[in-house]
This record gives structure tokens, sequence and C-alpha cells, in this order.
């Protein structure tokens, strides 16, 4: 590991119509290095990757590399340059094979001859020279997302980067497979490539970054060795408040029963599965990916043909429903993981997102009542506490804590009884998550049932009251009390 | 050796409803199966073909070219003119660089302005048949020195010139597609055109190129209808991008984009073809036979949709 300054990004401004990104921001970067880039949405952190990348250009400031200044107009200036940056959303060419990929954009000057058996061999030899287990003439939608994640890297080192900028390289991967990926970026840092790392989850931060540069607001709040920060500062910089308590709790489960299911069944995926949710109780239900845990739920609310010998839902015979409409009447609601494709029209406003399926709310025959509208959306915008500047925002805008929130806006206009939610924090920052948490926690209190079900150890651990822990399809552990601890659901997760 | 060919039937089902029809056709009527009517077919399907061969680049990149049967028109028209005065190489060049300007003015549009393919082929469409009726004047230009007239219909070995020009661009598409850059490109761009602009790849100039292939090969079928029929008409090439486009869908190449293969529209095209020459010996009413080519074109779609 070389001690030398490889990057440094001084004064860093970039003002867009009506909002200043970044101001003044410094950044740098030593040789074989993980420096960790953190803040919540719209702290100007992707903006300040795209600056790096060549993708927009700074009102102001330099960015000096190998003690040079240097000017990117396009994203081939900076990968010229020796800079990659690894999407969330990754930018592969899914029909085309793995070793295309890798070399698209670099496959040499030959016009009329592409070379595809030596491209797959110099793509195979790359990928095997990195531990990569992985068939380079293989097309790349045949791979999985932590595989995918391989060709982003390999691809990054075919360009022959000595920065590779990754953007929530975690976000979409098991616990097993990020893991993997720490170990692939202990490779990097051996052979002097340095790492830009950008995550909201802060225990990932500390494990593997070297250094950390918060931001906030599009202004630089700290930025040292990771060995200087305790997690309390580190969210404290990020939020911009102290947060006291990261897993707000205030319900307390009562006795009566909301929701029981004996031997739930989902053909080949889920095998027999019980479970009941008390009143007052956030019940969790966690497991690797594969497990089935998210299929209980889409069998709950009728996304998903499932069979089960009884259900009830306070004290009434609940029969599963065959499609969502009819578990919505009964009132059970769930909140999907991708809210982008199916929680939300991104293309309309808050308001109109929120009367969409409440339409009976404002609407006699064909005339809406849009004053009705109005003030039934600012209710629930007021009382989630939804950040938007007006109703008519489209909700594309959003961040996706707000997003998150518009979503549940939409659900509890139907009164819900029992409220499933699937990965409920995923791709959100640290204080729009803690606000999710509080609002689960007085929905409980309220009387409701909640499951959440979620790959996140952490909220599983502090949010649950009592934890289902499924493995192939199977349930391995009901844990209660103090036996809920990530050793314990991470042995029943591989069947303990 | 099965494995293999159950394999190549699987990524071409088209091939398997090309048989199927091929020997409905054998049944139904004995003049079907016959060296002379396959012949016959293979000089029908060149001119649809030869378009259709340009077209799958274009669908392949993520676009639709709907303009290529008007450029088709107005090249025609043009190099006619020059035809005319005697200058038979002049000729053919200006006919296939009006064709192919015309295709890369749809092409700069497109990936400069960044604009809809559709709207902006829809536009040119009618700019190019309005230009087709002004230069002629709304008449046909006819009467083409003998060795032009070869292209639509000499004959070498007894297989007509024009089926020896579009299998000579069929295997020059399928060398670019499988095994150049700009081939690669084609896919990438259609798969996923931001991820190939992030990786440095020219995408603006790629799309141009491949506009104006289509141009151009739309240039290359107008003069070889030209040179068969010894006149250019300025009704020429109506509703040719219609069948353009249904070839290269038939043959399997997704409307979206980065998925599907230059032979798959050589069979979508032979297809076509067949259904067309097989009704008519069959005798099945003109009044009915864009029916039965409409329900073909439905079944190979749900066809393809099951597949997946």
């Amino acid at each position: 590991m070389g001690d030398s300054m490889l990057l440094k990004m001084r004064n860093i401004t970039k003002e867009f119509p009506g909002v200043r990104a970044l101001v003044d921001v410094d950044y740098s970067l030593k040789t074989g290095e993980v420096h960790a880039l953190v803040g919540e949405n719209g702290a100007g952190k992707s903006t300040l990757i795209k600056i790096l990348s060549g993708v927009h250009r700074p009102d102001r400031g330099q960015i000096i590399l190998n003690d040079e200044v240097v000017s990117f107009s396009k994203p081939s200036d900076a990968i010229q340059a020796g800079i990659s940056v690894i999407y969330q959303e990754f930018n592969l060419v899914e029909y085309l094979s793995v070793a295309e990929n890798i070399y698209i954009g670099n496959e040499g000057r030959n016009w009329w001859n592409l070379g595809k058996r030596s491209l797959i061999r110099r793509g195979q030899t790359l990928l095997d020279s990195l531990g990569f287990d992985i068939d380079a003439s293989k097309r790349v939608r045949e791979l999985n997302v932590s595989q995918k994640q391989m060709v982003e890297i390999a691809k990054a080192l075919a360009t022959n980067a000595r920065i590779i900028v990754m953007d929530e390289p975690t976000a979409t991967l098991t616990e097993h497979e990020t893991k993997t990926l720490f170990k692939h970026i202990d490779n990097l840092k051996e052979r002097d490539v340095s790492v830009i790392f950008i995550s909201h989850r802060l225990e990932e931060v500390f494990e593997i970054a070297d250094s950390v540069t918060v931001l906030r607001d599009g202004v630089r709040i700290s930025s040292g060795r990771i060995s200087e920060y305790t997690h309390g500062k580190l969210i404290g910089d990020v939020v911009g408040r102290a947060i006291e308590d990261m897993f707000p709790k205030a319900n307390v489960p009562g006795e009566e029963i909301a929701f029981e299911v004996e031997d739930l069944s989902i053909p080949g995926v889920v095998e027999r599965v019980s479970l009941s949710v008390r009143k007052n109780e956030i019940f969790g239900i966690a497991g690797l990916v594969g497990s089935g845990k998210g299929e209980i739920g889409q069998g709950i609310y009728g996304g998903m043909k499932a069979f089960c010998r009884r259900a009830t839902l306070f004290g009434k015979e609940y029969r599963l429903p065959t499609r969502p409409e009819y578990a919505l009447e009964k009132g059970v609601l769930l909140v999907p993981e991708d809210r982008k494709n199916m929680g939300l029209v991104l293309m309309l406003n808050v308001m109109q997102n929120v009367i969409l399926p409440n339409t009976e709310l404002v609407a006699k025959f064909a005339r809406f009542n849009w004053r009705e509208a109005k003030r039934i959306s600012r209710g629930m915008v007021d009382r989630l506490g939804v950040k938007t500047p007006s109703l008519k925002q489209k909700v594309m805008h959003l961040s996706g804590g707000n997003q998150q929130k518009v979503v549940l806006a939409k659900g509890l206009l139907k009164e819900p009884r029992l409220v499933i939610f699937v990965e409920p924090t995923r791709g959100i920052d640290v204080g729009a998550k803690v606000e999710v948490y509080k609002i689960m926690s007085e929905l409980a209190e309220r009387g409701i049932g909640i499951i959440m079900i979620s790959s996140e150890l952490p909220e599983i651990v502090s949010i649950s009251d009592r934890v289902l822990v499924m493995h192939r399809g199977k349930q391995t552990a009901l844990l209660e009390g103090s036996d809920i601890a990530q050793e314990r659901i991470m042995e029943a997760a591989m069947g303990g | 050796m099965v494995k293999k060919i159950l394999s190549f039937l699987r990524s071409y089902p088209i091939v398997v409803g090309f048989v199927a029809i091929v020997v409905v056709f054998s049944i139904m009527s004995n003049r079907f199966l016959t060296v002379s009517n396959m012949l016959n077919i293979l000089r029908q399907i060149t001119i649809n073909g030869t378009i259709a061969f340009g077209m799958t680049f274009v669908i392949l990149s993520g676009g639709i070219d709907l303009s290529v049967g008007s450029v088709f028109a107005f090249s025609a028209i043009v190099g006619a003119s020059v035809l005319q005065g005697g200058n038979i190489l002049a000729g053919i060049l200006v006919a296939l660089a009006v064709g192919a300007a015309f295709g890369a003015f749809n092409g700069v549009i497109i990936a400069k302005m960044r604009l809809q393919p559709f709207i902006v082929t829809l536009a040119t469409m009618a700019i190019a048949r309005s230009f087709t009726q002004a230069f002629s004047q709304g008449r046909p230009i006819t009467g083409f020195p003998d060795s032009f007239r070869e292209l639509g219909r000499g004959e070498y070995f007894g297989v007509p010139v024009p089926v020896f020009v579009m299998f000579g661009v069929f295997l020059l598409a399928w060398y670019i597609l499988s095994n150049t850059k700009l081939g690669l490109y084609t896919y990438a761009i259609g798969g996923n055109e931001e991820a190939t602009r992030l990786s440095g790849v020219k995408v603006a100039n790629y799309k141009i190129l491949i506009y104006t292939i289509s141009g151009a090969l739309a240039a290359l079928s107008g003069l070889i209808l030209t040179a068969r029929l010894n006149s250019a008409q300025p009704t020429f090439g109506t509703g040719y991008e219609l069948d353009a486009i249904a070839a290269v869908v038939l043959g399997g190449t997704s409307l979206s984009g980065g998925k599907g293969t230059i032979v798959g529209t050589l069979f979508g095209a032979m297809v076509m073809g067949i259904i067309n020459n097989g009704m008519n010996l069959v005798s099945i009413s003109p009044f009915y036979q864009q029916a039965v080519k409409g329900a073909v074109i439905l079944l190979a779609v749900m066809a393809e949709r099951n597949e997946q």
C-alpha cells in the first residue's frame, strides 16, 4: 500500500437550476485505499461521482490526478484516465456475453474483425486471475447479481482502472455475497487499486473502509481515518443531529392474536409454515435469498397462489386471497420491496399516487372531488411526515424514504389491520430508516399486526418482537426475547 | 448432432415455421415445390429482404426506420434520372448516396437531438415521398441501358442476379453483426444504451452509421426493382417499411432491441415471400391474402412470447 495521494478533488462546486448540489467539497484518495463516501440521499454523493467520472462538469474546483490537473468532458475521458464507476443499477448489456461486456468500448482498433474467440479467451484469463468463478462466454443475463458485480469489477480492471467507484455495491447482495465482495475489494487493494465505496450501511463502512468522508446537503461535514470515528459520530455527521435511538420502539405486544396461519405452503417454495402475529406486535421474518421469506408475504397477500390448513384475521376466518384486491378488502396490506415498479407510478404526483387506489373516497360516479382528494392526501402526508414541496410534486423526484412513505400513505387509507412490510428500508438513508421504524412501531401501537420481512439483520434484531427464520422454504427457528441475536438468526438461516 | 439441431431450432423458431409452410404448400399445390418456382420466390423476396437486412440493424439497436419505403422510391427516381443519361456507374452511386444521405439525416436527428426514431422517420417518410413526387413530377422514368437491366433480370447458372446481390448483402450483414465492433455496438446499444455510452462508446456516431446502412440498403433495393421493371415510379415502395419490419420481427428480433439475428430476418423474409407465392398458387382470394399475412405475424409473435 503506497502513501501517495492519487486523487485530489478541490473546492468542487456544482449548481443545478434551483439546487446547490455541491459547495466547495474536498475529497482525496490514496493509492490502494478504500475511502468511503457517505451521506443521505441528496447529500451530493452522486453528483461528486458524476463529476469525477466525466458525466457532469464542475462549475468550480479542480481535479488533480497523479499531481496533474485533469478535466473530463465525457465518460470516456475518465475511463482513459483510469477511473471506472460501478453503478448501482449495473451497466451491463444483458444479451451480450460476459467477455463482450468486459471489453466493450475497449476492444482494440480493428474495425473489421472483433476476434470473438480471443476476446473470450482474454476475458476468461482476466476473470480467472481475479479468482472469479464465471464463464466468459456466458450471457450476462444468466448471471446472478453478485456475479454481475464481479463482471463490472473485471470490466473496470480491463480498462486499467486505478480508481474504482462502487455505488451502493452491497444493496442487493446477501450477507454471504457481501463477504465475498469484501474479499475481492481486499484483493484490489493489494493490486494498488483504490476504491471509492458508497454505502448506506454504516456497519459496512466500518468493516471495509480505511477512510471516510461525510457529505450533507452538498457540503463536506467531516473526513478522516475510519479509526477516528465512532458509530455515533458517523451517524451524527450523516444525519446532522444526534440520533439517540437508531431503532425507536414504542409498541408492546398484546395477548390477542391478530393474524394466524397454519401450514402455509406454496408449491416448490414454502413448505408448511405456521405463524401467529399478536396485536401490537412486530413479527420479523428472516432468511437468505431463496429461503422463501418473501413468498410467505406474497402468499398471505394473494400475490402468489398459496394453500393453508387454517388462517384467521382477528378471530375471523381468513381465506387466502387469490388476488391482492381481496386481501385489501379484508384489511391486509403489503408494502412491496420494489417501490419503483410495484408501489408507485413515478410519473404521477404525490396526491395522484395516494388517491389512485382510494378513488372510492373522493369520487361519486365519475365526478372527482379534488378538494376532498387534496384534504385526504394532505392529511396522510402530514401524518407520515412525507417531505415534499407540494402535493403536486411527481414522486420520481422524492427521495427513497419519502417514496416509501407515499406507498404507505396509499395503503393506510384502506385502514388495514395487518401490514406486511417487505424490505422496508432497502435503499433509503439512515435518517429515513429511523422514520420508517417509527411509523412501524406507531402502527403496531395502534393495534395493527405487523409482519416485517427483511434481509437486514440489524433491523430484524432491533425492531422485531419475535423472529421466524426460514431456510429453503422451511421454518428453522422462532426466536423470542433475548434469543433474538444475529448469530442465532444466521445459524438458523443456514439450516442450523 | 441431434442436440445441435434441436438447439438451432430453439434459437430459430422461424425455421420450424418455414419448414411447416413449405410442407403445407407442397401438399396443396404440385406447382409449388419446383426449381423454377423456388427461384421465383427468391427473386420476389430480394426487394423486401434487402430492405429488411438494413432494418435488422436499426431494430437491433433499439430503433425503427419507417422512412425506408419512401427512401427506396426517392433514391430510385433520382438514380433513374442519372441512368437515363447512360452512365450506369454514376446512376448506381448517386442512388446509393441519396439513400445513405437520407439515412444519415435520420441518424443525426435521432442520435444528436435524441428524438424518438418512430416520429423522426415518420416525418422523413413523408418528406422523402414528397421529394419523390416533386422530382419526378409524378411521372415514372423509364428506359435504361441493357447492362443496367441485367441487375434486375440477368441470370447466372440459372439464378437471378438480384438473388446474388441479396445473399451478398446477407453475408456482409451477418459478418458485420457477428464479427465486428459495429455489430457488437449495434446489439449493445439496443440492449442497454446508457451502459454502452458509459463504457466510452460513441453511441451517437454508431447510431448514425446504422441508419445510414438502412437508407443505403433501401436505395439498393430500389435500384433492383427499377432494373427489373425497366422503370422507376414515384409510387414505388409504398408500405414496404411494414413488410420489412414484419420480416425482422418474424425472424425473432425483439422490437425493443438488443436481441435477434440476421439469419432470422432472412427466414422471416422467405416465409413472407412463400406465403404470398403459395396463396396465389392455391388461389386464395386476394381479398383475404392480407388477413392471412396478418394472422401469420400474430402467430409468430405469440409463439415467440411462449418461447420466453
